[in-house]
């Protein structure tokens, strides 16, 4: 099977590192975080995005953002210990942000909404993970909290499919999955094969330790989510079953993997400090590396400086070297990847998947062949 | 001595490379702050284990990584005297140009020469490869730096003795 | 410029000027080791004065320093010297010859001041030895912490340098030179120059007992082995010339030394900073604006 992705679209949004990044329902619209405390909104042109709106209400570093796709409203956390709801004021023409009681004192590190868009989660420095709802009555989010027995800080988090259960990474070394069932928001369903029974916030329905494999930076329940991945930083993706209790480990030769997504039940794409995408399948029954989707041979358009002879002059003065041949890396990325998101609504059939990097880069990439 | 000296900077390429993969961690132990945790040491886990690479007793560079930081020390080869005064003004001269240096450590660690500190706000700006380089070129040429000024002394020396030795004769 | 002078060169030039012409000089001027002049017109502007003060003039003159002044200053050597100096010289500015060649001679003389007072103990040792004779350790204290030894042996006369380095760059450096002013005499073409030899902290035989001595890590000890080829009659005012400006020039280089490093590694440092560079990605399209306020963007 010759499976592929091509660099679609390459966009050089920012010179600065793009911290996240999460698209609207039909991607005519994308959040960025420029490592900074605001959020900038931009608007697919016909020349590219263009900027439309700024987020400002953080007071420090945004770490996360999440764009829901059918209620339109947009989750950001940041270090300053906070989240926002933004929701779309149609009469102003601007969002509007509602504070979110998370009662952490650390900062926070990442949100996800759930599928069905009723709550979300925010993992955070505090050793916890706030599980947020809307409370009608008092028109404000508030949060209950997983705490036990989470050591050190969480960095990733992944809703389960079907809405009630939540995967979270941490810097323990440990990817634990909870019941995120809140009584007050949902209505009662199967979590099998992870939990039988009647599920209660906050139950700690498994564990594993991802030994000397380091911190997880991210985790992934697969499309039908019968199957957890994560990567950590020992250069690697696991795989757990829940039924055979098995857990598969990866290990990939290169630098470690910080953000993954399945393409599709045996496909999960993963990129970090690598700056190219790799693809981890499940060929005859085991997972294993197959390769780096990022096929580059040539050297990737920088957003460069022709051959003017000001320029070359400008290098030999400040770098003592002519060209800039040797600084460009060979991929569409020339630094760390810091995130990728999925372009499919059909979590099962990912045809594209987008990834942004510390080089201020989005790229858009189509799958092909799976 | 040439011929360790590649298999010695390659493991210490690869190494920092691997060392050099940070992310933005705000501190868990102290609210709205975000440090070098290699410096702060306040949480065990987001360190890891440090690094020792060594050339011989002489030469050797101590990695300690952690979750946004990573701290690079050399020992730079001092064989005798003079070599150890090149060394001590160039690293003192070095150390004083800090601020231009950015990932430069204004204090070495204990038991080595000059020190580097590089922090995810480093690798977020610079080029992480391009780092890598740098300290690799470093330690190059800080060796050849010192070997070249220790044989200039020597000839100097040596020139100034006879020309003044030479006096007495004609 | 790898020799030093020994003739102080603003004397020099003071004299040449002021004997083409004289006007009212006070001027002060300062010398190796210490030595310090006043050239002054205190009388009227052609009589000019020189004086010389000097730390160890004692000493000097118990080895004979006024004779060689008296000998080669003649009636310019004034019997008693201007308060808080010396010597005192005292130059006719009228009566100095017309003829070029005289002048500068003369210049030269008054120029040679420290020199010549300090050759009294060479020239004694030097005389002694010709005649066979051996002569006491004769100590200068010519500095405040290092002091030079002359003696006159059977076949040789031996001068003895103790320089203190008071920096520990200095002392590493000091060593390196004068290592290789011992190792220099190997070369054919300089065997014949003087013997060399060095001690660090520990005083050669030599002075064994004398008084003084510091006992530290910091003092060297320079032995000069001068034979009666190295005091011949045509050599040995330059000889004396030579040796007395040991220590100066010894001293002279390794500072010299120590400043090639600096702009060396300067240089070095800016080379490092432009590989750091090469770690910064470029601005992308940065707008820039012409002095006449328009913005554009340099593609």
């Amino acid at each position: 099977m010759a499976s592929a992705a091509t660099p679609a679209d390459i966009q050089q949004i920012v010179s600065v590192p793009i911290s996240a990044h999460a698209y609207n329902k039909d991607r005519t619209k994308v959040a960025i975080v420029p490592n900074s405390n605001e959020v900038h909104i931009y608007d697919k042109g016909p020349d590219g995005w263009v900027l439309s709106d700024t987020l400002k209400e953080h007071g420090q570093l945004v770490t996360s953002v999440d764009w829901a796709p059918t209620t339109n409203r947009l989750v950001t956390c940041s270090q300053d210990r906070n989240a926002y709801v933004w929701n779309w004021n149609a009469t102003k023409r601007r969002w509007d942000p509602d504070l979110v009681l998370l009662r952490i004192n650390r900062a926070a590190t990442c949100v996800r909404w759930s599928p069905a868009e009723n709550k979300f989660a925010v993992a955070s420095g505090a050793k916890t993970v706030s599980v947020c709802y809307y409370e009608e009555e008092n028109k404000w989010w508030v949060s209950k909290h997983i705490k036990k027995p989470i050591k050190s800080t969480v960095l990733a988090i992944d809703w389960h499919p079907n809405n009630l259960l939540l995967a979270a990474g941490s810097a323990d070394m440990t990817v634990r999955v909870y019941a995120a069932y809140i009584k007050e928001v949902d209505s009662k369903g199967s979590a099998a094969p992870w939990a039988e029974g009647r599920l209660t916030f906050a139950a700690l329905l498994a564990e594993y330790d991802t030994g000397a494999l380091g911190w997880a930076h991210s985790v992934a329940f697969s499309p039908s989510g019968g199957l957890l991945a994560w990567t950590s930083h020992g250069s690697s993706a696991s795989i757990a079953d829940p039924v055979s209790k098995q857990v598969e480990t990866v290990r990939y030769g290169g630098l470690p993997l910080v953000s993954s997504v399945w393409l599709n039940e045996d496909a999960i794409v993963a990129a970090g400090h690598d700056c190219y995408p790799v693809l981890v399948a499940r060929r005859s029954g085991r997972w294993e590396y197959i390769d780096k989707l990022d096929q580059q041979t040539k050297r990737a358009p920088s957003a460069a400086l022709g051959s003017l002879a000001m320029n070359r002059f400008r290098q030999m003065d400040s770098k003592a070297q002519q060209g800039k041949e040797d600084t460009d890396l060979q991929s569409v990325h020339q630094n760390t990847i810091t995130e990728i998101v999925r372009l499919s609504d059909d979590r099962a059939h990912v045809s594209a998947f987008s990834t942004a990097g510390v080089d201020g880069r989005i790229v858009r990439w189509e799958v092909k062949g799976f | 001595m040439a011929n360790t000296l590649r298999p010695y900077l390659t493991a210490v390429r690869s190494t920092l490379s691997a060392a050099m993969c940070l992310d933005n961690f705000s501190s868990q132990v102290v609210e709205r702050h975000n440090k070098p945790e290699v410096e702060a040491r306040m949480s065990k886990e987001v360190l890891l284990a440090p690094v020792v690479i060594s050339r011989n007793e002489n030469e050797r560079v101590l990695i300690e990584a952690s979750v946004n930081a990573v701290r690079v020390s050399i020992k730079i080869k001092q064989a005798d005297d003079p070599e150890r005064l090149l060394c001590h003004k160039f690293t003192r001269f070095l150390t004083q140009r800090a601020e231009s240096f950015v990932v430069l450590r204004r204090k070495p660690v204990e038991g080595y020469d000059i020190s580097f500190l590089i922090t995810n706000v480093h690798t977020e700006q610079m080029y992480k490869h391009k780092l890598v380089d740098f300290i690799l070129q470093f330690m190059e040429d800080v060796d050849k730096e010192i070997s070249e000024m220790k044989l200039s002394i020597n000839a100097r020396a040596r020139i100034v003795a006879e020309t003044y030795l030479g006096q007495f004769i004609n | 410029m790898i020799l030093l002078e020994y003739a102080n060169r603003i004397i020099i030039e003071t004299l040449r000027e002021r004997f083409s012409n004289p006007i009212t000089t006070s001027l002060n001027i300062a010398d190796f080791d210490g030595v310090g002049y006043r050239l002054s017109t205190p009388e009227s502007k052609t009589l000019l004065v020189v004086s010389m003060r000097m730390p160890c003039f004692g000493e000097l003159l118990q080895y004979g320093a006024m004779d060689v002044l008296r000998r080669e200053y003649g009636s310019m050597l004034e019997a008693t010297p201007e308060p808080g100096f010396e010597v005192t010289l005292k130059v006719d500015i009228e009566k100095v010859p017309q003829d070029y060649s005289d002048r500068e001679a003369l210049i030269r003389k008054i120029a040679l001041l420290k020199r010549n007072a300090l050759a009294a103990p060479f020239e004694q040792a030097f005389d002694a030895q010709i005649d066979g004779r051996e002569t006491p350790l004769m100590a200068i204290h010519y500095r405040d912490t290092e002091v030079f030894y002359v003696k006159a042996g059977t076949d040789r006369v031996t001068v003895i340098f103790s320089t203190e380095f008071k920096e520990e760059q200095d002392r590493i450096l000091g060593k390196v030179f004068l290592q290789e002013f011992v190792d220099a005499r190997r070369l054919p073409q300089i065997q014949n120059a003087p013997q060399v030899l060095y001690t660090n902290r520990d005083p050669p035989l030599e002075l064994r007992g004398q008084p003084g001595l510091k006992d530290s890590e910091n003092i060297g000890y320079v032995t000069f082995v001068l034979f009666p080829r190295h005091f011949s009659k045509e050599k040995r005012e330059d000889t004396i010339s030579k040796i007395q400006l040991f220590r100066d020039y010894l001293h002279y280089h390794i500072k010299c030394s120590k400043s090639y490093m600096h702009s060396r590694m300067r240089a070095r440092v800016a080379e490092f900073l432009k590989v750091l560079n090469r770690a910064k990605p470029e601005p992308v399209n940065v707008e820039k604006k012409t002095i006449a306020g328009k913005t554009f963007k340099r593609s």
